[in-house]
């Protein structure tokens, strides 16, 4: 009996739990973003390969965008000290990313970063999702990394 | 000579100034502990974890060691650290599940403790950030050994032979809880093993035989045959990745694993990637000891991985199946032969990590 509570007790705060992402740090407003805010932003559609080498169509919202909302230095004001920021991606399982700052803002790059949410069109799968990184063009998948749970903007202190 | 009028004008001051100044330092400082010097391989890294407030030293390590080895620790004295904990054994204890100072036996598998320094979420499900925070743990568990912190502060005092230890590590006599906790985190921040057959191999010192170096190019790929992925999560030279993974041992959880921490769906059965260095030492094998030996393990991998919503993706095909690695036989063997090198016979028998009282 008792087991049985406790296991119900632990299904609800696995449910009551929705899966979010996180964006902190150098940021003016920190967010938490649900399913339906990223579905509810300008939404960005991009491809990129499986570990098989099969091309997949992504969509999501582009880390250029979630910037601007949270406030980080982007566009005209990315320079000087501000290019000396990183950004850290944190997904469930604990494995991390790094990307420069700079490497994901359109006065550098024409390559969109998205957070990715669909892939052809449907939610992500099982262990993958709800939200992966999808970095366009890159030679290997390692920082297209599953389950976002936190992106945070950071300074590099050496 | 200009100087020297000046100095004599004001010099009786100023020399009093400064026989003040001394005077009061000294008072106040003394000699502080000498650090510790942490040495290990570059290929390492520096990703270590020293929290600022607990600098390593060579007198709160002694004194870390005296305490990983004391049984007043425990509630009946008769349990410490190094019970669960031995040397010989890469600092685990060859039992599926410990007994603790109440003859009860733990829920999980003991842990090696080789190179804890890098890690910073202990326990098979990093709940415990910090060596600090962990070794509270043990101590107070109701099973394990039992005793409140304060109870140990008392025992110690009574013992008193500590006092000492306590002044040198930590600059006052006063035995606390905290500094407790404090002194057995420097001890184990200083268990680094780096000198297994596969370190002399990362230093040019030692040619694999060919079996080993099939077994080393099949666990991280890169070589002439293929790769079997286990550097995926088991990678690098320290041979993990601090990652959260299911590896297909369940596809129902009786033990919930990083879920029971975060209460998230998509952590059910998923454990830290622990060490593969001296895992010849360190059977039984998983969080729950299910498996004997190494061979067992690898036919895990090889053949019987349980499917299921939180297995990790490195262990499926594309479609989303699992993916069982389809080991043969001479895989198995050259894998084996490359962790029997993660054997490091110079850590286990150092002599500044065994029991002070022994030697
Ligand atoms: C009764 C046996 C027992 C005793 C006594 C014991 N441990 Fe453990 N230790 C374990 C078990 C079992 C685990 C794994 C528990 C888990 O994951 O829930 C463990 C895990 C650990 C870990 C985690 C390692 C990692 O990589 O995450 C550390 C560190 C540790 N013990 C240190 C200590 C210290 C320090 C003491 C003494 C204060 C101690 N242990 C006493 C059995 C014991
Ligand atoms: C998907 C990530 C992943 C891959 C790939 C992987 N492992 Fe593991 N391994 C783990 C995890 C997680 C654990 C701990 C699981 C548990 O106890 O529940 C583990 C545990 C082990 C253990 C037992 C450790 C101990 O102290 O009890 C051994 C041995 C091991 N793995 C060897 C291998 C070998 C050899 C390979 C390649 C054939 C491999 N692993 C591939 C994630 C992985």
């Amino acid at each position: 009996m008792r087991m049985l509570v406790f296991a119900v007790a632990l299904m609800l705060t696995t449910f009551a739990e929705a899966q979010t992402v996180k964006v902190t740090g150098e940021v003016t407003k920190p967010l938490t973003l649900s399913a339906a805010d990223l579905a509810a932003m300008p939404r960005t559609t991009t491809v990129a390969k499986d570990k098989g080498g099969v091309e997949h169509s992504f969509s999501g919202v582009a880390l250029r965008d979630i910037f601007k909302d949270a406030g980080v230095t982007t566009g005209r004001q990315l320079r000087g000290e501000n290019l000396a920021k990183y950004v850290l991606v944190t997904c469930a399982d604990n494995y991390q990313v790094v990307f420069s700052l700079a490497e994901l803002d359109s006065s550098f790059t024409d390559r969109v970063v998205i957070l990715a949410d669909q892939m052809e069109g449907k939610p992500l799968p099982a262990g993958v999702g709800p939200f992966r990184i999808i970095v366009p063009g890159e030679k290997k998948p390692a920082r297209n990394c599953f389950q976002v749970t936190g992106i945070a903007v950071k300074f590099a202190k050496d | 000579m200009i100087m020297r009028k000046g100095f004599l004008k004001y010099g009786y001051g100023l020399a009093a100034c400064l026989a003040f100044v001394m005077g009061a330092l000294a008072f106040v400082s003394r000699p502080g502990p000498t650090p510790y010097p942490l040495s290990y391989p570059g290929y390492f890294g520096n990703r270590i974890n020293i929290p600022a407030d607990n600098p390593t030293t060579m007198e709160g390590v002694a004194l870390g060691r005296r305490l990983f080895y004391e049984k007043r620790l425990s509630a009946n004295n008769t349990v410490s650290c190094g019970t669960c904990h031995l040397q010989r054994l890469a600092f685990t204890d060859g039992r599926r599940f410990s007994i603790g100072f109440d003859g009860t036996p733990t829920k999980r598998n003991a842990m090696s403790l080789a190179n804890s320094l890098w890690v910073r979420n202990f326990f098979w499900d990093g709940r415990a950030s910090g060596l600090e925070a962990q070794a509270v743990t043990p101590l107070t568990d109701p099973h394990e050994m039992g005793q409140s912190l304060d109870s140990s502060v008392v025992k110690l005092r009574a013992a008193g032979s500590y006092a000492g230890a306590f002044y040198a590590a930590f600059g006052a006599a006063v035995i606390t809880p905290e500094r407790i906790v404090r002194a057995i985190a420097q001890f184990e921040r200083t268990l680094i093993s780096a000198d297994a057959p596969y370190d002399r191999f990362l230093r040019g010192e030692y040619h694999f035989t060919p079996l080993e170096q099939e077994g080393y190019e099949l666990f991280f790929g890169g070589g002439p045959v293929r790769s079997v992925g286990c550097s995926n999560c088991h990678g690098g030279p320290r041979t993990l990745t601090e990652t959260y993974h299911n590896n297909g041992l369940d596809s129902v959880f009786a033990d919930p694993g990083r879920a029971g921490v975060t209460g998230m769906a998509y952590d059910r059965g998923r454990f830290r990637v622990v060490t593969l260095r001296n895992i010849a030492l360190t059977a039984p094998y998983m969080h729950d000891g299910r498996f004997a030996s190494l061979s067992q393990v690898l036919d895990h991998y090889s053949d019987h991985l349980a499917g299921g919503p939180t297995l990790s993706p490195t262990l499926r095909d594309t479609a989303g199946r699992p993916e069982p690695l389809h080991l043969t036989a001479g895989e198995k063997k050259a894998l084996l032969a490359f962790l029997n090198a993660l054997t490091d016979s110079t850590f286990i028998t150092d002599p500044r990590f065994s029991d002070p009282k022994i030697n």
